[in-house]
Protein backbone atom coordinates (compact mmCIF):
# COMPACT_ATOMS: atom_id res chain seq x y z
CA UNK A 1 0.00 0.00 0.00
CA UNK A 2 1.23 3.51 -1.11
CA UNK A 3 1.55 6.32 1.59
CA UNK A 4 -1.12 8.68 -0.08
CA UNK A 5 -3.71 5.50 0.35
CA UNK A 6 -3.14 5.31 4.26
CA UNK A 7 -5.16 6.70 7.17
CA UNK A 8 -4.06 9.47 9.38
CA UNK A 9 -4.43 7.03 12.22
CA UNK A 10 -1.38 4.95 10.81
CA UNK A 11 0.39 7.33 9.19
CA UNK A 12 0.91 9.31 12.21
CA UNK A 13 2.10 5.94 14.00
CA UNK A 14 4.43 5.31 10.83
CA UNK A 15 5.79 9.42 11.76
CA UNK A 16 6.65 8.08 15.83
CA UNK A 17 7.97 5.02 14.56
CA UNK A 18 10.25 7.15 12.52
CA UNK A 19 8.96 4.16 9.69
CA UNK A 20 8.80 7.40 7.08
CA UNK A 21 8.90 11.24 6.96
CA UNK A 22 6.74 13.74 6.64
CA UNK A 23 8.25 14.74 3.23
CA UNK A 24 7.68 11.51 2.21
CA UNK A 25 3.93 11.30 2.67
CA UNK A 26 3.47 14.71 1.32
CA UNK A 27 5.73 13.85 -1.99
CA UNK A 28 3.39 10.51 -2.14
CA UNK A 29 0.40 12.55 -1.85
CA UNK A 30 1.30 15.45 -4.44
CA UNK A 31 2.60 12.42 -6.70
CA UNK A 32 -0.98 10.93 -6.96
CA UNK A 33 -2.20 14.46 -6.97
CA UNK A 34 0.07 14.78 -10.75
CA UNK A 35 -1.35 11.18 -11.86
CA UNK A 36 -4.83 12.10 -11.23
CA UNK A 37 -6.11 15.12 -10.93
CA UNK A 38 -6.14 15.57 -14.70
CA UNK A 39 -8.92 13.24 -14.56
CA UNK A 40 -10.88 14.29 -11.34
CA UNK A 41 -10.17 17.76 -10.68
CA UNK A 42 -10.76 18.23 -6.66
CA UNK A 43 -8.93 21.04 -6.41
CA UNK A 44 -8.80 25.04 -7.48
CA UNK A 45 -5.74 25.57 -6.09
CA UNK A 46 -2.47 23.25 -5.07
CA UNK A 47 -0.02 24.42 -2.29
CA UNK A 48 2.78 22.38 -3.36
CA UNK A 49 5.29 24.49 -2.09
CA UNK A 50 3.55 24.98 0.66
CA UNK A 51 2.77 21.35 1.85
CA UNK A 52 6.98 20.60 1.33
CA UNK A 53 7.60 23.40 3.90
CA UNK A 54 5.24 22.58 6.34
CA UNK A 55 6.72 18.42 5.94
CA UNK A 56 10.04 19.62 6.46
CA UNK A 57 8.71 21.49 9.69
CA UNK A 58 7.51 18.45 10.58
CA UNK A 59 10.09 16.35 10.19
CA UNK A 60 12.34 19.02 12.11
CA UNK A 61 10.68 18.77 15.09
CA UNK A 62 10.66 14.95 14.95
CA UNK A 63 14.25 14.86 14.55
CA UNK A 64 14.32 17.09 17.55
CA UNK A 65 12.67 14.71 19.64
CA UNK A 66 9.54 17.01 19.74
CA UNK A 67 6.36 15.25 20.75
CA UNK A 68 3.84 15.71 17.55
CA UNK A 69 0.23 15.98 17.16
CA UNK A 70 -2.18 13.32 15.88
CA UNK A 71 -2.38 15.63 12.40
CA UNK A 72 0.95 16.59 12.02
CA UNK A 73 2.43 15.75 8.63
CA UNK A 74 -0.78 14.93 7.46
CA UNK A 75 -1.92 16.30 3.83
CA UNK A 76 -5.22 17.67 4.58
CA UNK A 77 -7.80 19.78 1.65
CA UNK A 78 -9.24 22.14 2.66
CA UNK A 79 -12.90 23.88 0.90
CA UNK A 80 -12.34 26.89 -1.13
CA UNK A 81 -14.45 28.63 0.96
CA UNK A 82 -12.58 28.56 4.14
CA UNK A 83 -9.88 31.57 4.20
CA UNK A 84 -6.66 30.70 4.00
CA UNK A 85 -4.35 33.54 4.45
CA UNK A 86 -2.26 34.60 1.91
CA UNK A 87 -3.76 31.36 -0.30
CA UNK A 88 -6.77 32.14 -2.79
CA UNK A 89 -10.12 31.12 -1.82
CA UNK A 90 -12.50 31.49 -4.49
CA UNK A 91 -15.60 29.76 -3.28
CA UNK A 92 -15.12 28.78 -7.03
CA UNK A 93 -16.53 31.79 -8.12
CA UNK A 94 -16.06 33.92 -10.21
CA UNK A 95 -16.73 37.05 -7.70
CA UNK A 96 -13.44 35.95 -5.75
CA UNK A 97 -11.81 34.86 -8.35
CA UNK A 98 -8.57 36.91 -7.22
CA UNK A 99 -9.90 36.96 -3.61
CA UNK A 100 -6.31 36.44 -1.37
CA UNK A 101 -7.26 36.68 2.64
CA UNK A 102 -5.20 38.50 4.75
CA UNK A 103 -6.75 35.97 7.73
CA UNK A 104 -6.81 32.39 8.23
CA UNK A 105 -10.63 30.74 9.40
CA UNK A 106 -10.18 29.54 13.13
CA UNK A 107 -10.12 26.09 11.65
CA UNK A 108 -7.08 26.57 9.72
CA UNK A 109 -5.75 28.10 12.44
CA UNK A 110 -6.18 25.20 14.36
CA UNK A 111 -5.22 22.77 11.65
CA UNK A 112 -1.66 24.65 11.41
CA UNK A 113 -1.13 24.68 15.40
CA UNK A 114 -1.78 21.22 14.77
CA UNK A 115 1.30 21.04 12.21
CA UNK A 116 -1.20 19.44 9.02
CA UNK A 117 -0.19 19.64 6.07
CA UNK A 118 -2.43 21.71 4.00
CA UNK A 119 -2.46 20.59 0.44
CA UNK A 120 -5.02 22.14 -1.56
CA UNK A 121 -8.00 24.39 -1.87
CA UNK A 122 -11.19 21.73 -2.92
CA UNK A 123 -13.49 22.96 -5.49
CA UNK A 124 -16.79 23.34 -4.45
CA UNK A 125 -20.54 24.00 -6.02
CA UNK A 126 -20.48 28.02 -6.53
CA UNK A 127 -21.25 29.57 -2.80
CA UNK A 128 -21.20 26.35 -1.38
CA UNK A 129 -25.24 26.20 -3.58
CA UNK A 130 -25.53 22.90 -5.55
CA UNK A 131 -25.59 18.85 -5.00
CA UNK A 132 -23.09 18.32 -7.22
CA UNK A 133 -19.79 20.26 -7.55
CA UNK A 134 -21.42 21.36 -11.17
CA UNK A 135 -21.78 25.26 -10.32
CA UNK A 136 -18.04 25.65 -9.89
CA UNK A 137 -17.24 28.67 -11.83
CA UNK A 138 -13.58 26.82 -12.28
CA UNK A 139 -13.84 23.43 -13.33
CA UNK A 140 -16.45 20.27 -13.04
CA UNK A 141 -14.72 17.94 -10.22
CA UNK A 142 -15.52 13.87 -11.44
CA UNK A 143 -16.37 11.22 -9.20
CA UNK A 144 -13.30 8.97 -8.38
CA UNK A 145 -15.44 5.89 -8.69
CA UNK A 146 -16.12 6.54 -12.05
CA UNK A 147 -15.59 9.93 -13.96
CA UNK A 148 -19.28 10.16 -15.90
CA UNK A 149 -20.34 10.83 -12.60
CA UNK A 150 -20.61 13.78 -10.30
CA UNK A 151 -19.02 13.44 -6.74
CA UNK A 152 -21.95 15.15 -5.28
CA UNK A 153 -21.88 18.56 -3.57
CA UNK A 154 -21.35 20.92 -2.74
CA UNK A 155 -17.80 19.93 -1.24
CA UNK A 156 -17.08 17.64 -4.22
CA UNK A 157 -13.75 18.69 -4.12
CA UNK A 158 -13.65 17.75 -0.72
CA UNK A 159 -14.46 14.23 -1.25
CA UNK A 160 -13.53 13.49 -4.24
CA UNK A 161 -9.96 14.29 -2.97
CA UNK A 162 -9.97 11.75 0.33
CA UNK A 163 -11.45 8.60 -1.94
CA UNK A 164 -9.09 9.38 -4.94
CA UNK A 165 -6.08 9.46 -2.24
CA UNK A 166 -5.44 13.00 -3.12
CA UNK A 167 -5.38 14.29 0.35
CA UNK A 168 -5.89 11.65 3.81
CA UNK A 169 -8.02 14.10 5.00
CA UNK A 170 -10.31 17.16 3.64
CA UNK A 171 -12.46 20.18 5.31
CA UNK A 172 -16.14 20.71 3.93
CA UNK A 173 -19.25 23.11 4.74
CA UNK A 174 -22.57 21.42 5.46
CA UNK A 175 -25.36 23.96 4.90
CA UNK A 176 -28.09 21.26 4.01
CA UNK A 177 -26.08 17.70 3.17
CA UNK A 178 -22.97 19.52 1.55
CA UNK A 179 -20.61 16.95 3.47
CA UNK A 180 -22.46 13.92 3.54
CA UNK A 181 -23.98 14.07 0.42
CA UNK A 182 -20.30 13.88 -0.96
CA UNK A 183 -19.18 11.71 1.84
CA UNK A 184 -21.84 9.40 0.12
CA UNK A 185 -21.28 9.74 -3.33
CA UNK A 186 -17.62 9.39 -3.41
CA UNK A 187 -17.61 6.03 -0.60
CA UNK A 188 -15.74 7.94 2.32
CA UNK A 189 -16.86 9.38 5.73
CA UNK A 190 -18.29 12.94 6.59
CA UNK A 191 -19.52 14.56 9.42
CA UNK A 192 -22.00 17.72 9.77
CA UNK A 193 -21.34 18.66 13.09
CA UNK A 194 -23.37 19.66 15.58
CA UNK A 195 -24.29 23.46 15.06
CA UNK A 196 -22.02 25.73 17.05
CA UNK A 197 -19.34 23.33 17.68
CA UNK A 198 -17.06 24.40 15.15
CA UNK A 199 -16.29 28.05 14.44
CA UNK A 200 -17.94 29.95 11.62
CA UNK A 201 -14.92 32.52 11.60
CA UNK A 202 -13.14 32.62 8.10
CA UNK A 203 -16.36 30.67 6.52
CA UNK A 204 -17.77 32.67 3.40
CA UNK A 205 -21.24 32.53 4.67
CA UNK A 206 -23.70 31.08 2.72
CA UNK A 207 -26.41 30.45 5.88
CA UNK A 208 -25.19 31.52 9.16
CA UNK A 209 -28.27 29.61 10.75
CA UNK A 210 -27.02 26.55 9.07
CA UNK A 211 -23.62 26.32 7.92
CA UNK A 212 -21.09 24.26 9.93
CA UNK A 213 -17.76 23.11 9.05
CA UNK A 214 -16.66 19.80 8.95
CA UNK A 215 -14.25 16.73 8.66
CA UNK A 216 -14.17 14.31 5.82
CA UNK A 217 -11.73 10.98 5.60
CA UNK A 218 -10.99 7.33 4.89
CA UNK A 219 -11.63 5.79 8.35
CA UNK A 220 -14.22 6.94 11.28
CA UNK A 221 -10.80 7.48 13.43
CA UNK A 222 -9.55 9.98 10.92
CA UNK A 223 -12.99 11.73 11.07
CA UNK A 224 -13.12 11.71 15.16
CA UNK A 225 -9.45 13.08 15.51
CA UNK A 226 -9.75 16.04 12.69
CA UNK A 227 -12.76 16.63 14.79
CA UNK A 228 -11.50 17.05 17.87
CA UNK A 229 -8.21 19.82 16.84
CA UNK A 230 -11.35 21.83 14.69
CA UNK A 231 -13.93 21.54 17.63
CA UNK A 232 -14.59 24.36 20.12
CA UNK A 233 -15.63 27.34 21.50
CA UNK A 234 -14.03 30.76 19.38
CA UNK A 235 -14.78 34.08 20.51
CA UNK A 236 -14.80 35.18 17.15
CA UNK A 237 -17.62 33.39 16.38
CA UNK A 238 -20.62 34.79 18.89
CA UNK A 239 -22.49 31.17 17.64
CA UNK A 240 -20.06 28.82 18.83
CA UNK A 241 -21.25 27.27 21.76
CA UNK A 242 -19.50 27.37 25.31
CA UNK A 243 -18.52 24.41 26.40
CA UNK A 244 -15.25 21.66 26.76
CA UNK A 245 -14.51 18.88 24.52
CA UNK A 246 -12.41 15.99 24.72
CA UNK A 247 -10.61 14.25 22.76
CA UNK A 248 -13.58 12.22 20.59
CA UNK A 249 -10.58 9.53 18.71
CA UNK A 250 -9.15 8.87 22.31
CA UNK A 251 -12.76 7.66 23.73
CA UNK A 252 -14.06 5.83 20.89
CA UNK A 253 -15.32 2.52 21.64
CA UNK A 254 -17.14 0.92 18.70
CA UNK A 255 -19.46 -0.39 21.04
CA UNK A 256 -23.76 -0.94 20.59
CA UNK A 257 -24.64 -2.72 23.08
CA UNK A 258 -27.93 -1.83 24.00
CA UNK A 259 -28.00 1.20 21.47
CA UNK A 260 -31.87 1.87 20.29
CA UNK A 261 -31.69 2.36 16.72
CA UNK A 262 -34.49 4.82 15.34
CA UNK A 263 -35.65 3.74 12.08
CA UNK A 264 -37.84 6.56 10.63
CA UNK A 265 -40.44 5.30 7.78
CA UNK A 266 -40.56 8.67 6.37
CA UNK A 267 -36.87 7.76 4.99
CA UNK A 268 -37.42 4.78 3.32
CA UNK A 269 -40.81 6.06 1.07
CA UNK A 270 -41.60 5.64 -2.87
CA UNK A 271 -38.77 8.41 -3.42
CA UNK A 272 -35.82 6.24 -2.37
CA UNK A 273 -33.84 3.59 -4.34
CA UNK A 274 -34.82 0.38 -3.56
CA UNK A 275 -31.37 -0.69 -3.67
CA UNK A 276 -30.69 2.30 -0.77
CA UNK A 277 -33.24 0.97 1.60
CA UNK A 278 -31.86 -2.51 0.89
CA UNK A 279 -28.21 -1.97 1.24
CA UNK A 280 -29.31 0.75 4.67
CA UNK A 281 -31.52 -1.94 6.16
CA UNK A 282 -28.73 -4.81 5.99
CA UNK A 283 -26.39 -2.33 7.48
CA UNK A 284 -28.72 -1.53 10.58
CA UNK A 285 -29.38 -5.88 10.87
CA UNK A 286 -25.27 -5.42 10.88
CA UNK A 287 -25.97 -3.06 14.22
CA UNK A 288 -28.72 -5.60 15.32
CA UNK A 289 -26.42 -8.65 15.76
CA UNK A 290 -23.85 -6.84 17.57
CA UNK A 291 -26.34 -5.80 20.26
CA UNK A 292 -28.38 -2.91 19.00
CA UNK A 293 -32.02 -3.07 18.80
CA UNK A 294 -34.28 -0.92 16.64
CA UNK A 295 -36.95 1.48 17.19
CA UNK A 296 -39.71 2.77 14.35
CA UNK A 297 -40.08 6.83 15.21
CA UNK A 298 -41.67 9.09 12.97
CA UNK A 299 -40.51 12.50 11.69
CA UNK A 300 -44.14 13.39 9.97
CA UNK A 301 -43.11 16.49 8.70
CA UNK A 302 -39.76 15.75 6.52
CA UNK A 303 -41.95 15.92 3.73
CA UNK A 304 -41.82 20.11 4.27
CA UNK A 305 -38.27 20.07 4.93
CA UNK A 306 -37.18 20.85 1.59
CA UNK A 307 -39.25 24.22 1.29
CA UNK A 308 -38.53 25.20 4.71
CA UNK A 309 -34.96 24.52 4.26
CA UNK A 310 -34.59 26.37 0.89
CA UNK A 311 -36.22 29.58 2.36
CA UNK A 312 -34.68 29.94 5.44
CA UNK A 313 -31.19 29.15 3.56
CA UNK A 314 -32.21 31.77 0.56
CA UNK A 315 -32.91 34.15 2.75
CA UNK A 316 -29.94 34.48 4.47
CA UNK A 317 -27.87 33.92 1.34
CA UNK A 318 -29.53 36.86 -0.36
CA UNK A 319 -28.53 38.69 2.71
CA UNK A 320 -24.96 37.81 3.08
CA UNK A 321 -24.18 37.76 -0.59
CA UNK A 322 -25.06 41.52 -0.40
CA UNK A 323 -21.35 42.27 0.42
CA UNK A 324 -20.04 40.88 -3.53
CA UNK A 325 -20.50 44.78 -4.52
CA UNK A 326 -17.42 44.89 -6.73
CA UNK A 327 -16.20 47.95 -3.85
CA UNK A 328 -13.69 45.82 -1.26
CA UNK A 329 -13.04 42.68 -2.65
CA UNK A 330 -13.04 40.45 -5.64
CA UNK A 331 -14.38 40.79 -9.56
CA UNK A 332 -15.62 44.42 -10.62
CA UNK A 333 -17.13 45.13 -13.75
CA UNK A 334 -15.18 47.51 -16.30
CA UNK A 335 -18.18 49.43 -17.53
CA UNK A 336 -20.40 51.53 -15.35
CA UNK A 337 -21.96 54.49 -14.98
CA UNK A 338 -22.96 55.24 -11.71
CA UNK A 339 -22.78 53.28 -8.50
CA UNK A 340 -25.98 51.44 -8.61
CA UNK A 341 -24.94 50.42 -12.32
CA UNK A 342 -21.85 49.47 -10.67
CA UNK A 343 -23.00 46.74 -7.85
CA UNK A 344 -25.11 45.28 -10.51
CA UNK A 345 -23.18 44.76 -13.44
CA UNK A 346 -20.42 42.96 -11.17
CA UNK A 347 -22.71 40.63 -9.15
CA UNK A 348 -24.80 39.94 -12.72
CA UNK A 349 -21.41 39.09 -13.98
CA UNK A 350 -20.13 37.72 -11.28
CA UNK A 351 -22.38 35.39 -9.88
CA UNK A 352 -23.48 32.08 -11.73
CA UNK A 353 -27.12 31.28 -12.52
CA UNK A 354 -27.88 28.80 -9.48
CA UNK A 355 -26.50 31.51 -7.17
CA UNK A 356 -28.61 34.49 -8.94
CA UNK A 357 -31.47 31.87 -8.63
CA UNK A 358 -31.29 31.64 -4.60
CA UNK A 359 -30.88 35.44 -3.93
CA UNK A 360 -33.96 36.47 -5.63
CA UNK A 361 -35.59 33.68 -4.18
CA UNK A 362 -34.52 34.86 -0.56
CA UNK A 363 -34.98 38.18 -1.55
CA UNK A 364 -38.31 37.06 -2.97
CA UNK A 365 -39.49 35.33 0.45
CA UNK A 366 -37.72 38.59 3.21
CA UNK A 367 -39.67 41.12 0.81
CA UNK A 368 -42.55 43.52 1.43
CA UNK A 369 -45.86 41.40 2.07
CA UNK A 370 -44.39 37.80 1.51
CA UNK A 371 -42.61 37.28 4.59
CA UNK A 372 -45.57 35.82 6.78
CA UNK A 373 -46.82 33.60 3.84
CA UNK A 374 -42.93 32.35 3.62
CA UNK A 375 -40.41 32.99 5.79
CA UNK A 376 -41.96 33.11 8.86
CA UNK A 377 -43.88 30.13 8.08
CA UNK A 378 -40.40 28.52 7.47
CA UNK A 379 -39.12 29.34 10.77
CA UNK A 380 -42.20 27.28 11.80
CA UNK A 381 -41.20 24.22 10.24
CA UNK A 382 -38.06 24.68 11.38
CA UNK A 383 -39.15 24.45 15.21
CA UNK A 384 -41.79 21.30 14.03
CA UNK A 385 -39.20 19.89 12.81
CA UNK A 386 -36.92 20.41 15.72
CA UNK A 387 -39.80 19.37 18.25
CA UNK A 388 -40.02 15.62 16.35
CA UNK A 389 -36.76 15.06 16.35
CA UNK A 390 -37.19 15.40 20.33
CA UNK A 391 -39.37 13.63 20.40
CA UNK A 392 -37.84 10.73 18.57
CA UNK A 393 -34.98 10.96 20.40
CA UNK A 394 -37.18 10.53 23.46
CA UNK A 395 -38.03 6.79 21.87
CA UNK A 396 -34.13 5.92 20.74
CA UNK A 397 -30.13 6.82 20.94
CA UNK A 398 -29.52 7.42 17.39
CA UNK A 399 -31.69 7.67 14.15
CA UNK A 400 -30.22 5.78 11.02
CA UNK A 401 -31.33 6.96 7.45
CA UNK A 402 -30.18 7.01 3.57
CA UNK A 403 -27.51 9.62 3.19
CA UNK A 404 -29.27 10.13 -0.07
CA UNK A 405 -32.28 8.68 -2.21
CA UNK A 406 -29.81 7.30 -5.21
CA UNK A 407 -26.52 7.17 -5.79
CA UNK A 408 -24.43 9.31 -7.72
CA UNK A 409 -25.97 10.88 -10.83
CA UNK A 410 -24.22 11.43 -14.34
CA UNK A 411 -22.65 14.53 -15.02
CA UNK A 412 -25.65 17.07 -16.46
CA UNK A 413 -28.25 14.98 -15.45
CA UNK A 414 -29.42 17.27 -13.19
CA UNK A 415 -28.48 20.84 -14.40
CA UNK A 416 -31.73 21.64 -16.34
CA UNK A 417 -33.90 21.25 -13.37
CA UNK A 418 -33.48 23.00 -10.04
CA UNK A 419 -35.85 20.69 -8.49
CA UNK A 420 -34.39 17.53 -8.77
CA UNK A 421 -31.08 18.45 -8.06
CA UNK A 422 -32.79 19.68 -5.18
CA UNK A 423 -34.41 16.40 -3.99
CA UNK A 424 -30.65 14.92 -3.65
CA UNK A 425 -31.01 16.58 -0.01
CA UNK A 426 -33.96 15.78 0.95
CA UNK A 427 -32.34 12.96 3.66
CA UNK A 428 -29.75 15.86 5.24
CA UNK A 429 -31.74 19.08 5.27
CA UNK A 430 -33.55 18.39 8.36
CA UNK A 431 -30.93 17.90 10.15
CA UNK A 432 -29.00 21.41 9.22
CA UNK A 433 -32.57 22.46 10.56
CA UNK A 434 -32.61 21.19 13.57
CA UNK A 435 -28.35 21.60 14.00
CA UNK A 436 -28.00 17.84 14.87
CA UNK A 437 -24.59 16.19 14.03
CA UNK A 438 -24.84 13.06 11.64
CA UNK A 439 -22.02 11.03 10.04
CA UNK A 440 -22.35 9.22 6.66
CA UNK A 441 -20.61 5.96 6.54
CA UNK A 442 -20.26 3.69 3.13
CA UNK A 443 -22.97 1.14 3.65
CA UNK A 444 -22.46 -0.89 -0.08
CA UNK A 445 -22.12 -1.00 -3.52
CA UNK A 446 -25.09 -0.43 -6.07
CA UNK A 447 -25.50 -2.27 -9.05
CA UNK A 448 -24.08 0.12 -11.19
CA UNK A 449 -20.92 0.42 -9.23
CA UNK A 450 -20.97 3.28 -6.95
CA UNK A 451 -20.97 3.28 -3.07
CA UNK A 452 -24.39 4.37 -0.83
CA UNK A 453 -24.23 5.97 2.25
CA UNK A 454 -25.72 5.35 5.82
CA UNK A 455 -26.49 8.14 7.94
CA UNK A 456 -26.59 8.65 11.55
CA UNK A 457 -28.44 11.26 13.09
CA UNK A 458 -27.98 12.18 16.64
CA UNK A 459 -29.11 14.30 19.63
CA UNK A 460 -27.33 17.74 19.89
CA UNK A 461 -23.72 17.20 20.90
CA UNK A 462 -23.68 13.50 20.47
CA UNK A 463 -20.84 13.17 18.25
CA UNK A 464 -19.22 10.92 20.52
CA UNK A 465 -22.26 8.53 20.29
CA UNK A 466 -21.53 8.51 16.34
CA UNK A 467 -18.22 7.59 16.55
CA UNK A 468 -18.83 5.01 18.40
CA UNK A 469 -21.53 3.27 16.24
CA UNK A 470 -20.32 4.59 12.83
CA UNK A 471 -17.00 2.68 14.15
CA UNK A 472 -18.51 -0.46 15.16
CA UNK A 473 -20.18 -0.62 11.57
CA UNK A 474 -17.10 0.05 9.95
CA UNK A 475 -15.14 -2.59 12.00
CA UNK A 476 -18.04 -5.04 10.89
CA UNK A 477 -17.70 -4.44 7.28
CA UNK A 478 -13.89 -4.61 7.08
CA UNK A 479 -13.18 -0.65 6.55
CA UNK A 480 -13.25 1.99 3.94
CA UNK A 481 -10.46 3.00 1.54
CA UNK A 482 -9.85 4.96 -1.41
CA UNK A 483 -11.81 4.41 -4.82
CA UNK A 484 -10.80 1.00 -6.33
CA UNK A 485 -9.83 2.43 -9.57
CA UNK A 486 -7.58 5.50 -7.19
CA UNK A 487 -5.38 2.46 -5.82
CA UNK A 488 -1.68 3.06 -5.97
CA UNK B 1 -47.85 32.24 -7.85
CA UNK B 2 -46.79 34.71 -10.24
CA UNK B 3 -43.08 36.02 -9.57
CA UNK B 4 -42.59 39.80 -10.49
CA UNK B 5 -38.65 38.55 -11.62
CA UNK B 6 -37.87 42.37 -12.79
CA UNK B 7 -38.75 43.75 -9.71
CA UNK B 8 -37.21 41.20 -7.53
CA UNK B 9 -33.60 41.32 -9.54
CA UNK B 10 -33.91 44.98 -8.93
CA UNK B 11 -34.17 44.38 -5.23
CA UNK B 12 -31.54 42.13 -4.56
CA UNK B 13 -29.08 44.44 -7.21
CA UNK B 14 -28.85 42.04 -10.55
CA UNK B 15 -29.93 42.23 -13.65
CA UNK B 16 -31.24 39.10 -15.97
CA UNK B 17 -30.43 38.51 -19.29
CA UNK B 18 -33.09 39.26 -22.09
CA UNK B 19 -32.72 35.20 -23.24
CA UNK B 20 -33.06 33.71 -19.99
CA UNK B 21 -35.57 35.92 -18.29
CA UNK B 22 -38.63 33.05 -19.25
CA UNK B 23 -36.23 30.54 -17.89
CA UNK B 24 -35.60 31.89 -14.63
CA UNK B 25 -39.29 33.06 -14.60
CA UNK B 26 -40.28 29.62 -14.20
CA UNK B 27 -37.79 27.79 -12.51
CA UNK B 28 -38.85 30.39 -9.70
CA UNK B 29 -42.25 29.85 -10.15
CA UNK B 30 -41.29 26.16 -9.71
CA UNK B 31 -39.46 26.64 -6.20
CA UNK B 32 -42.41 28.88 -5.22
CA UNK B 33 -45.09 26.21 -5.87
CA UNK B 34 -42.72 23.29 -3.93
CA UNK B 35 -42.39 26.05 -1.06
CA UNK B 36 -46.19 26.65 -0.73
CA UNK B 37 -46.97 23.20 -0.03
CA UNK B 38 -45.85 23.63 3.31
CA UNK B 39 -48.60 23.74 5.61
CA UNK B 40 -49.90 26.97 7.51
CA UNK B 41 -49.11 26.97 11.61
CA UNK B 42 -50.15 28.94 14.61
CA UNK B 43 -47.70 30.62 17.07
CA UNK B 44 -44.07 32.17 16.86
CA UNK B 45 -41.20 31.03 16.23
CA UNK B 46 -38.14 31.55 18.75
CA UNK B 47 -35.17 33.30 16.44
CA UNK B 48 -32.41 31.69 18.99
CA UNK B 49 -31.79 28.39 20.52
CA UNK B 50 -32.92 28.88 24.45
CA UNK B 51 -30.24 26.10 25.02
CA UNK B 52 -27.77 27.48 23.55
CA UNK B 53 -27.66 31.33 23.54
CA UNK B 54 -24.59 33.31 22.36
CA UNK B 55 -22.28 34.89 24.18
CA UNK B 56 -21.42 38.37 22.42
CA UNK B 57 -17.81 39.32 23.58
CA UNK B 58 -17.20 43.22 25.07
CA UNK B 59 -17.14 45.89 22.74
CA UNK B 60 -13.31 46.81 23.44
CA UNK B 61 -10.67 48.00 21.15
CA UNK B 62 -7.88 45.65 20.08
CA UNK B 63 -5.34 45.18 17.10
CA UNK B 64 -6.68 44.24 13.92
CA UNK B 65 -5.91 43.77 10.13
CA UNK B 66 -3.49 46.34 9.02
CA UNK B 67 -5.08 49.15 6.38
CA UNK B 68 -2.84 47.66 3.51
CA UNK B 69 -3.72 44.16 4.13
CA UNK B 70 -7.82 44.76 4.30
CA UNK B 71 -7.30 47.03 1.29
CA UNK B 72 -5.04 44.33 -1.24
CA UNK B 73 -8.05 42.86 -1.94
CA UNK B 74 -10.10 45.81 -2.99
CA UNK B 75 -10.72 46.33 -6.91
CA UNK B 76 -9.64 50.60 -7.00
CA UNK B 77 -7.65 51.83 -4.20
CA UNK B 78 -6.30 55.73 -3.39
CA UNK B 79 -5.09 57.18 -0.20
CA UNK B 80 -5.58 54.26 1.76
CA UNK B 81 -9.65 54.08 1.00
CA UNK B 82 -11.78 52.36 -1.42
CA UNK B 83 -12.58 54.22 -4.50
CA UNK B 84 -16.55 54.31 -5.88
CA UNK B 85 -18.14 56.20 -8.31
CA UNK B 86 -18.83 60.03 -7.27
CA UNK B 87 -22.29 59.16 -5.26
CA UNK B 88 -23.27 62.86 -4.23
CA UNK B 89 -23.60 65.90 -6.47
Amino acid sequence: MELFEMTAASLSEKLRKKECSAVEITRSTLGQISNTEKQIGSFVTVCEERAMQKAEEVDRKIAAGETISPLAGIPIGVKDNICTKDVLTTCSSKMLYNFVPPYNATVVDRLEQADAVIIGKCNMDEYAMGSSCETSYFKKTKNPWNSEYVPGGSSGGSASSVSAGEAVLALGSDTGGSIRLPASYCGVVGLKPTYGSVSRYGLVAFASSLDQIGPLGRSVQDVATLYSTICGRDPMDATSAVREYGDFAGKMNRSVKGLRIGVPKEYFGDGVDPEIKTAVMSGIDLLVKEGAQTVPVSLPSTDYALSAYYIISSAEASSNLARFDGVKYGYRTEKYTNLLDLYEKTRSEGFGDEVKRRIMLGTFVLSSGFYDAYYKRAKQMQQKISAEYALAYSQCDVILTPTSPSTAFKIGERTDDPLKMYAADICTVTVNIAGLPAISVPCGIASNGLPIGLQMIGPKFSEQLLFDVAGCFENLCGGFGVAPAMKG
Amino acid sequence: MQVDILHIAKLARLSIEEEKMEKFQKEMENIVAMCEKMPLMEGDYTAVDPSHPMELRKDEVRPSLKREDVLKNAPQTQAGCVVVPKIVE
